[in-house]
């Protein structure tokens, strides 16, 4: 009995949940003007490619697109590498200071970004970043839960290995290339998935430093285009296009984001 | 250890604490400088601007506390605090509830639970442009709109929602839930993950029902997790932007100007760069409190750090 209910409870939510995605998908191969659009969404009478073949028309969306891989690409790149170095850092290494800079890392994450906001904008207008990549990218070379995650899960790992290279013979930069970075594959990918989600969602920074149409990400485009086209069609196709590289890493990377929500949260 | 080395000659001693720790300083001072850069100036800066007049062009002048008083005074700041503490209320407990309800199932043993673990976590990787632009389309406040007409079933007329002043907050809200949710859902499932099923064992051999059992073992152990989530979903209902940008552009008549939104369109829109200033420390100080009452009452063990 409680099986079934949970059954029955699963499909009705899934079914919730994958609705938006649905209307997504199929909308964006139906014709038709906003206004007229049927509530019944889900038959699809003429599909048709026609606002795929509009957004790539004029060659404005694919450049967004592009724009979107260049501001994501880089961060989550160089996220990656700082993260696990620092991480290894501030979990494995003895220096002066250790416990004040880590302890004032995480003391800024409760500053809300919006707060960074308006100083930032003024500092990038002096450094003649706006409408630039810079302002997007520059920010966002590393960040400090990434650093936090690889220092919790490194804390996890006991120094035999390392003490056992040490006496080897290796440097520094050999134990972390061969003994330390190995082994913390899951964690940098968490990392990396999540800086790629944040970079490629971002709508507020690029909205602030970006007013070039040409300079647009992908989600600020379609939010000009949410604002600007009639058509219900042409947006969905907009959405499912920008849509596909999200879920690509989503499906290749899923554990890493569950595993990386809870390190961040409770542990 | 130390004694030892320093009895060695300076030249030696720089030269083994290089090769100890060479990656400490390879790494370490440029990520500093860019933190300075890039998170404490900017903050510093933000609070010196809040004591000028900063417009984009010409020189900043100095008008003390101008812009703290015309904030006390300010009604329409007030009513954004108001909004975003109403987006909170209809916001917090449906979020938890459904990201409770979804780790129960899940964590129910039911067949392929991975695969719907990923259907409900799939609109939190998903961007807020994306889910407002169907959510709008859901919501369109005519008849032919999907929730319109799916209300015309049990004989309640076309709604406005996103039109509607009363209404539209709860449906911005709804968007949240619906993208959120899912991450809710991972730590609750961690949560009953953890719980020890010889509670429940004992429990069913005492002629338990599922309902009892969940009042008196699972929701209850449950609680460093209620707590955690709550406070974490409180933040981010504060920090709201993305969907009332795209969806509602602050209205109608200002319903759904959050904190956020009021400081972008002050800042951006306005360009008073120095009273939106004052907004975002306004917000940085409700955090604060969020995150020290949650320090106070979870203590060190469930810390960020």
């Amino acid at each position: 009995m409680k099986k079934v209910i949970s059954y029955i409870a699963l499909i009705v939510l899934g079914f919730c949940f994958l609705l938006p995605f649905l209307i997504m998908i199929l909308g964006s191969f139906k014709d038709v003007q906003f206004a007229q659009l049927d509530p019944l969404f889900w038959i699809p009478d003429h599909p048709t490619m026609k606002n795929y073949l509009y957004i790539m028309r004029d060659g404005m969306f694919i450049r967004w697109i592009f724009n979107s891989v260049v501001i994501t690409v880089i961060p989550v790149a160089s996220q990656m590498i700082f993260c696990a170095v620092l991480g290894y850092i501030f979990a494995k290494k003895q220096f002066p200071g250790r416990e004040t800079v880590f302890w004032i890392f995480m003391a800024v994450i409760m500053i809300p970004q919006q707060l960074l906001i308006i100083p930032k904008f003024i500092m990038f207008s002096n450094f003649g970043w706006i409408n630039t990549y810079w302002a997007l990218i520059v920010p966002e070379l590393w960040g400090i839960m990434g650093v936090f995650l690889v220092r919790q899960f490194l804390q996890n790992i006991p120094n035999d290995l390392e003490e056992a290279a040490y006496i080897d013979g290796a440097n520094d930069i050999q134990i972390f290339f061969k003994v330390i970075l190995p082994l913390s594959v899951p964690v940098v990918a968490t990392v990396g998935t999540f800086s790629f989600i944040s970079n490629w969602n971002d709508l507020f920074q690029p909205l602030i430093y970006l007013t070039q149409e040409k300079m647009f990400p992908v989600t600020l485009g379609l939010a000009s285009m949410l604002g600007k086209e009639g058509n219900f069609g042409i947006e969905m196709a907009g959405s499912t296009v920008s849509f596909i590289p999200t879920f690509l890493i989503f499906l290749f990377f899923q554990r890493y984001f569950t595993e990386g929500i809870q390190m961040s949260g409770l542990k | 250890m130390t004694s030892k080395k320093s009895k060695l000659p300076l030249r030696e001693r720089v030269k083994r604490e290089w090769n100890r720790n060479a990656i400490v300083y390879i790494f370490l001072i440029p990520v500093l400088g860019h933190f300075i850069i890039f998170q404490i100036y900017p903050f510093l800066l933000s609070f010196y601007l809040t004591f000028m007049d900063w417009k984009v062009i010409g020189d900043p002048e100095f008008v003390g506390l101008k812009h703290w008083k015309y904030f006390l005074s300010d009604t329409l700041a007030w009513k954004a605090i108001w909004n975003t503490v109403k987006f909170s209320v209809y916001y917090i407990v449906p979020t938890m509830a459904l990201g409770l309800i979804l780790a129960l199932i899940i964590n129910s043993g039911v067949k392929s639970a991975r695969f719907f673990k990923g259907v409900f976590f799939l609109p939190v990787v998903t961007s807020f442009v994306i889910i407002a632009g169907i959510w709008g389309w859901l919501f369109r406040g005519t008849e032919a709109g999907m929730i319109n007409y799916l209300l015309s079933f049990v004989g309640i007329e076309p709604q406005l929602f996103l039109a509607n002043s009363s209404q539209a907050l709860a449906v911005l809200a709804g968007l949240s839930i619906f993208k959120v949710a899912g991450s809710t859902m991972i730590y609750y499932f961690a949560g009953l993950q953890s719980i020890d099923r010889q509670l429940y064992e004992a429990a069913q051999i005492d002629g338990a029902s599922a309902f009892k059992i969940f009042w008196t073992i699972t929701f209850p152990l449950l609680k460093p997790i209620h707590f955690y989530v709550a406070i974490t979903t409180t933040i981010g209902s504060f920090q709201i932007f993305d969907s009332a940008y795209l969806l509602t552009g602050g209205g109608p008549n200002y319903a759904t100007t959050t904190i956020v939104y009021y400081l972008y369109e002050q800042g951006f829109t306005s360009l008073n760069l120095s009273y939106a200033a004052v907004l975002s420390y306004v917000l940085f100080f409700i955090i604060l409190v969020i995150s020290l009452i949650q320090r106070k009452y979870l203590g060190q063990e469930s810390n960020n750090y």
